[in-house]
């Protein structure tokens, strides 16, 4: 019994994602005991706000072919939304400390950042990937990058217009003490962070893989044809497509408003490590997103714990370059050829 | 008449392909189309099946004009098309590819037993039921490219060149395959390179030529046309 | 006789002028862009230093179109790249004395290097995948000139000597003028010549490139290490010119900057960004100064007009004069428009 399980996990961690996740588990273990449990805390709260982001970037470039540089943007509107939904609600908790609204407001905020993304990234759809959709003849691959470009500066421009440069944050969602976890006290909302992204992410998974709708997505990424041929209507699909991944990136921005402010260009940095997750872990599926983002996360605390602060985006930029330099279709990444290497 | 299609124009952008294409299928035929290379026969299977919208012409399946309507549309009246290419979910299960095949119907047990169905037509796809569809072999795809047009219960299977790139003996199990979907009631329009067998199991057929129908007739008589053979048989 | 010998003489003329790449048209507004600062609204100090910023951008997008049009690679830390420039040669200037014209070169040296780098690292990779991989370059190198405070005193900033010894601006407008029209003139000599051929060979499809005997390695390298060495000298000037080096010139949003003029101006053509430069961010510029109190308004003016560009008009404006304006019935407006051989 021992013995076939051994021979089943040995192969696996000689391939590149056994061997990673491994290397992995031990850095953050040797790490958590080393300088402590607040690294691993911090990791995991990145890493499932990470796993949001990244699972919308990997939606909208394995089914649209988008390469999605405005991604930041609805984490930016979904934080803003919580900013301006939650304040009214903290300054009636502040009056009335026994009402209801103490422990369920900030879900009032948090589901509203997630409706907030999903209907901004339907206007975007039918706006602007509609419109370029039904026009482009090829090139499609750069031109709809161009575009998320144009529409990244224009959703950081129109915050700065509309609601000004200055930092719009909150102290935090739930209030109380810390919770003790094995001697480590936490607080709530990063507890709450977590469990939320966690549970967004599971249910995301659940959706794609075993709804009607869900199949029918990964059909679309697949063989659009085949997915037209069949009954699919593709313009709902991707509609769908977009407002989710808008809706996932817009409810980490919520969920994270106690740590990350709404300003104009608080989207850039979920962003830039969206983007290192799905470069590092491949066009392959939801799961090698997540846990890149788990790696992306335990890189990024890494280097701010024993290199220092500001030092973020050299080393995990300068491994993954290292990495990819071996592996060019990233950990996860199957060796089919993907769309994108057009 | 269940397909009637009448002086269709189409082609790729301004590249006309087909010209005045007329034909028609009854309910339950078994028709086929043969042509040579390029003639448009795969170009009246994709206007048909709503893939390419046509310049002029009309497409009328059950009394309906469904022409220019899009793919997903004309699979919803009861068109399915199994394409050259398969067009299968490579990454999906022989299973999920047989679901989504089952897209436009709703109900769960409706689901089920389309699927019973195509697993009793094609037992093989049964066995591998948990394989992904990319790492099944050539004949073996052909099959699950048919069984998943089958499974949304269609009225006219659009079947296009189901020989294209196997091995003849896999050929003649395709081709047994789509027999015995006959014998079950359905109505298929077959596309063609191998004209000797298509003839010999269609009950009707047209020659297509550089985008015209050239001839029509019983496929008995089109075996023993003069021009048939010397064109297409080499007799 | 007369006509005979005007025509002898005009041929000559024509020679010259193909050799210099140039239609009768675009001498004239090369001309124009040299009596620009004599003319009255223009010969304003303030105003010229919004021209020499057009000229910079103008040359930055001419050496970026070098890239991204014929080998279709978005190099998308380009001005990461003039920054390293721009850093080695005020770093020169600053510790070893040199003289700010020598180091502007070893900076384009330093950054021909770094293009090297980037371009072996990247030959694995196709499309989108380089332009991330360029990305991270990007971001790795602005980090570091942002933590390395003892040699770039970091966000504080870099005084460096001015490339002329005056407050003037008129030296350093001619000068990006110069060396806009130097930079047109290099890359298209490069893209006239067979490899001109090749980098598009490389750009519409590798593999096929590869089969019919064209080595994307050499090209795609050479191309690469040519438009950073570009970037590396204009960063130079930056520098000398501006005489306070952040490492903000390195963001992302300055590439941003360039790719929109870029792709505006028209992908493939070299002149495209350079013309459109010059008027649009010119606009841009005025937007800014007189609606101060509406900050980032330019910025929301330039995302509208890349995004619509994009939907409607992808190919830019060097596609619309080429298939609206190139071939008018008049013949003397056609040989303004044309030269003699077109």
């Amino acid at each position: 019994m021992s013995k076939n399980y051994t021979s089943y996990i040995l192969p696996w961690v000689k391939t590149a994602p056994g061997m990673s996740i491994v290397i992995s588990i031990v850095v953050t273990v040797a790490a958590t005991i080393d300088a402590g449990p607040y690294l691993l805390v911090n990791m995991v709260v990145t890493g499932g706000m990470l796993a949001l982001v990244a699972t919308g970037l990997t939606l909208m470039l394995g089914v649209l072919n988008i390469p999605m540089f405005a991604h930041g943007e609805y984490f930016m509107i979904g934080s803003l939304i919580a900013y301006y939904i939650f304040t009214p609600i903290s300054e009636f908790i502040f009056e009335h400390p026994e009402s209801w609204l103490v422990t369920f407001g900030p879900f009032i905020a948090i589901i509203g950042a997630l409706a907030g993304g999903a209907i901004a990234g339907a206007i975007s759809e039918k706006l602007v990937f509609g419109p370029l959709r039904r026009r482009s003849t090829d090139n499609w691959v750069m031109n709809s990058f161009l575009l998320t470009v144009g529409l990244s500066v224009l959703l950081i421009n129109l915050h700065q217009l509309i609601f000004g440069a200055d930092f719009k944050g909150i102290v935090g969602y739930w209030q109380g003490m810390p919770i003790s976890i094995a001697d480590v006290y936490v607080s709530k909302d990063r507890v709450m962070a977590f469990i939320i992204s966690a549970v967004i992410v599971a249910l995301f998974y659940l959706f794609m893989t075993y709804t009607r709708t869900g199949m029918a997505i990964r059909a679309v990424s697949q063989d659009i044809i085949g997915a037209e041929i069949v009954g699919i209507d593709i313009e709902k699909i991707v509609l769908l497509t977009i407002s989710l991944a808008c809706a996932l990136a817009g409810v980490a921005g919520g969920s994270l408003l106690f740590m990350y402010p709404s300003y104009p260009t608080v989207g850039l940095e979920p962003l830039y490590m969206a983007w290192f997750v799905v470069i590092l872990s491949g066009l392959g599926n939801i799961l090698g997103a997540v846990a890149g983002a788990f790696m992306v996360a335990l890189l990024k605390v890494i280097t701010m714990e024993y290199v220092g602060a500001g030092w973020d985006f050299v080393v995990p930029s300068a491994l993954i370059m290292f990495i990819l330099i071996f592996k060019p279709s990233g950990i996860f990444g199957s060796d089919v050829r993907g769309v994108l290497d057009k | 008449m269940l397909l009637e299609v009448k002086n269709l124009n189409a082609g790729y952008g301004y590249l006309q392909i087909l010209r005045d294409v007329s034909l028609h299928i009854d309910k339950g035929e078994y028709v086929g189309i043969v042509g040579p290379n390029g003639a448009g026969k795969s170009t009246t299977m994709k206007t048909i099946a709503g893939l390419i919208s046509p310049m002029s012409g009309t497409v009328i399946f059950n009394g309906e004009d469904i022409t220019g309507l899009s793919a997903s549309a004309v699979a919803k009246k009861g068109i399915s098309f199994v394409s050259e290419e398969m067009n299968l979910f490579v990454n999906m299960t022989v299973q999920e590819n047989l679901y989504m095949g089952a897209y436009t119907i709703k109900e769960k047990h409706l689901q089920k037993e389309r699927l019973e169905f195509v697993f009793e037509l094609f037992p093989r796809l049964a066995e591998r039921r948990k394989q992904l569809a990319g790492t099944m072999s050539g004949g073996e795809r052909k099959m699950l490219a048919i069984g998943r047009g089958m499974m949304s219960n269609p009225s006219l299977m659009l079947v296009d060149e189901p020989s294209f790139g196997l091995a003849p003996q896999l050929t003649t199990s395709v081709f047994a395959s789509l027999e015995v979907l006959i014998k079950n009631g359905v109505t298929i329009l077959l596309v063609e390179q191998n004209v000797t067998k298509t003839l010999a199991v269609t009950s009707r057929g047209y020659v297509l030529e550089n985008g015209k129908i050239g001839l029509e007739g019983k496929s008995a008589d089109l075996a023993e046309d003069s021009y048939v053979k010397k064109v297409f048989l080499g007799v | 006789m007369d006509t005979i010998k005007n025509e002898l003489q005009m041929n000559s003329f024509d020679r010259v002028l193909d050799k210099l790449c140039l239609t009768p048209i675009g001498l004239a507004g090369l001309i124009l862009l040299l009596i620009l600062p004599f003319i009255p609204p223009f010969n304003q100090e303030y105003m010229l230093r919004w021209l020499i910023y057009c000229g910079f951008i103008a040359a930055m997008s001419v050496g970026f179109d070098f890239t991204a049009g014929f080998i279709n690679i978005v190099n998308f830390g380009y001005m990461a790249v003039a920054g390293t420039g721009g850093y080695t040669s005020a770093l020169l200037v600053i510790n070893a004395g040199l003289s700010p014209w020598i180091a502007m070169v070893a900076g384009g040296v330093s950054s021909a290097i770094l293009g090297l780098i980037i371009g072996m690292i990247s030959l694995r990779l196709r499309g989108i995948f380089a332009a991330c991989l360029s990305w991270f370059f990007g971001l790795a190198v602005m980090g570091l000139a942002t933590k390395m405070v003892w040699l770039t005193r970091g966000p504080l900033g870099l005084r460096v000597p001015r490339l002329f010894e005056t407050e003037s601006n008129f030296p350093f407008y001619f000068l990006i003028i110069i060396l806009v029209y130097l930079t047109y003139l290099v890359c298209k000599w490069v893209v006239r010549s067979k490899m001109g051929l090749a980098f598009q060979a490389i750009g519409q499809n590798m593999d096929a490139a590869r089969t019919s005997g064209v080595d994307p390695v050499f090209y795609r390298v050479f191309n690469f290490t040519m438009s950073c060495a570009i970037a590396g000298v204009l960063g130079g000037f930056y520098a000398h010119f501006y005489g306070i080096l952040t490492p903000d010139m390195m963001h992302t949003s300055k590439t941003v900057e360039v790719l929109a003029v870029a792709y505006i101006g028209g992908r493939g053509s070299l002149w495209g960004g350079a013309v459109i430069a010059f008027p649009f961010i010119f606009l841009m510029e005025i937007v800014r100064s007189t609606l101060s109190n509406l900050p980032g308004l330019n910025l929301v003016i330039y995302a509208l007009v890349l995004i619509l560009v994009m939907i409607y008009y992808p190919g830019g404006f060097s596609y619309f004069y080429d298939t609206h304006i190139r071939h008018p019935k008049n013949r003397v407006l056609r040989y303004l428009l044309n030269g003699r051989d077109a």
